[in-house]
């Protein structure tokens, strides 16, 4: 029985790993767009409004993002990761570095920043 | 002759005494003025100095007032914020705050020793106070707490409660009073404390890499989210507050304490030496304008 529940726990696992590894893009964008918005997780809209989505109140203490489709995902990474690095004086957090949002989340926001014309 | 003579060496003594007083905040004094103009021309007006506002749109604009005198910015984000102004005069038709202040005299009267540490209970303005003989800065929570322990009773809550009430009595009379926020800084200890405190204040901290100056100097008149952020200048005058978040009365700790936390940061304790020099840091800035508590916020 117990073997059983076990078994029936893990199989569940592995479905939700093949799950998110074969869902492609879109469902990484909208992991990437939750965590954008949701404000104990990346809260980018504190600071952001993006061109052409349709953001609750955001703030503008960060530049409204557009264009950054035509970013190359290294250099958007690197912006959410650590912002000192290309502007040390920069009044944005520095999410990788400081744990606030793990790889695989700035992967998943990086993905949605892509969307942003 | 002879006359003359003393007098004008009275005069150079006088001056030299005023100026040996002044030595301890020309620091201080400079910073502060510093910021009264660096606040006077960005909200002189903000769509010409753009450069205050690096990202904000026409529209973003047009919500904000122009020519802000000295006096108003005790309002806060409500200076400068049109719709957060016209909310807040709404509101402050039927205050909520007043049984606040009846309750605090009520403990002003009735508490055994306070009336005795204050004789005058016009001094919101004064405080923090450096203590030479402690040789830290004292705020006016702690001096309270410390009247009540030398008398034998409990210390209160330094972030509500009885304490709030009190010091909105404090902060009323003191208004009542027409009195000013008025920190000195009458010692070399007492500068180095302040020094301390304005590096809390300006140092980026918690995970989210934040400092007080990157919301309240750089970014006062910008928005996080939807709240229009608030000046340093004139941050420590009208406290404590009635929060319509709270619903009910906090103090300048209370409300620091939940700033803190959105940094990402583990609150400092109220009545901590790093919390009491920051705060003596934040009212020396304020020094010039009027004392305006209790006041509400949203
Ligand atoms: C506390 C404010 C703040 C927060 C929160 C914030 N940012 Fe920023 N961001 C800024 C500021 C200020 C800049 C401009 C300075 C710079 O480029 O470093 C910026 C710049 C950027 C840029 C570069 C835009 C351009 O056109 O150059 C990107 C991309 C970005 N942020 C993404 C994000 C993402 C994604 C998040 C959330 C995970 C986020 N930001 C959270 C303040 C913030
Ligand atoms: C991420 C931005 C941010 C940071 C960093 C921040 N605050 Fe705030 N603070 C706010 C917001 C938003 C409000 C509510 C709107 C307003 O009044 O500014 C606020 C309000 C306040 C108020 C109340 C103002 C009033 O008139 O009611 C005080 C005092 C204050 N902050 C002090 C501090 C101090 C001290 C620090 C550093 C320890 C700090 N803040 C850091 C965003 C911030």
């Amino acid at each position: 029985m117990q073997g059983m529940k076990l078994w029936i726990a893990a199989s569940a696992v592995v479905g939700l790993l093949s799950v998110s590894a074969s869902a492609g893009n879109a469902d990484l964008v909208k992991q990437g767009e939750k965590i954008f918005n949701t404000k104990k997780i990346g809260n980018c809209l504190a600071c952001h409004d993006a061109n052409g989505k349709n953001i609750d109140n955001p703030g503008n203490l960060g530049p409204k993002l557009q264009g950054l489709s035509a970013w190359p995902e290294q250099a958007l990474y690197d912006k959410v990761y650590d912002p000192y690095t290309t502007n040390p004086i920069s009044a944005m957090p520095p999410f990788g570095k400081n744990g606030v949002l793990s790889d695989a989340q700035i992967k998943a926001v990086v993905a949605y920043l892509k969307t942003i014309k | 002759m002879i006359g003359k003579i003393v007098k004008t060496s009275v005069a150079v003594l006088m001056g030299a005494s005023v100026a040996y007083a002044g030595t301890f905040n020309t620091q201080a004094e400079k910073d502060r003025q510093a910021l009264v103009k660096y606040m006077e021309k960005k909200f002189s007006d903000p769509a010409k100095n753009k450069q205050f506002f690096p990202y904000a749109s026409a529209e973003d604009f047009k919500s904000l007032r122009k020519g802000v005198k000295f006096e108003e910015f005790r309002l806060g984000s409500y200076a400068y914020d049109k719709q957060g102004r016209s909310q807040y005069e709404e509101i402050n038709e039927m205050p909520p705050y007043e049984d606040a202040i009846d309750a605090g005299e009520e403990l002003y009267n009735k508490t055994k020793g306070i009336k005795q540490c204050f004789p005058d209970p016009a001094i919101a303005g004064e405080y923090p106070k450096f203590d030479e003989k402690k040789g830290q800065v004292v705020t006016l929570s702690v001096a309270i707490n410390d009247c009540l322990k030398a008398n034998g009773q409990k210390p209160w809550k330094l972030t509500k409660g009885k304490l709030a009430d009190l010091e909105a009595y404090f902060a009323h009379m003191s208004k009542e009073a027409g009195k000013k926020v008025n920190i000195t800084i009458p010692s070399k200890a007492a500068a180095a404390a302040y020094e301390r405190g304005k590096k809390n204040y300006y140092s980026q901290r918690g995970y989210l890499k934040l400092s007080c100056a990157t919301c309240h100097v750089q970014g006062a008149g910008n928005r996080v989210r939807r709240e229009v952020l608030s000046p340093l200048l004139g941050h420590t005058t009208h406290f404590p507050v009635y929060r319509l978040k709270w619903q009910g009365l906090g103090t300048l700790e209370r409300r620091i304490k939940g700033c803190e936390k959105n940094q990402g940061e583990n609150p400092h304790k109220p009545g901590s030496q790093w919390m009491s020099e920051m705060l003596y840091f934040m009212a020396y800035m304020s020094n010039g304008l009027p004392v305006d508590g209790p006041d509400i916020r949203r």
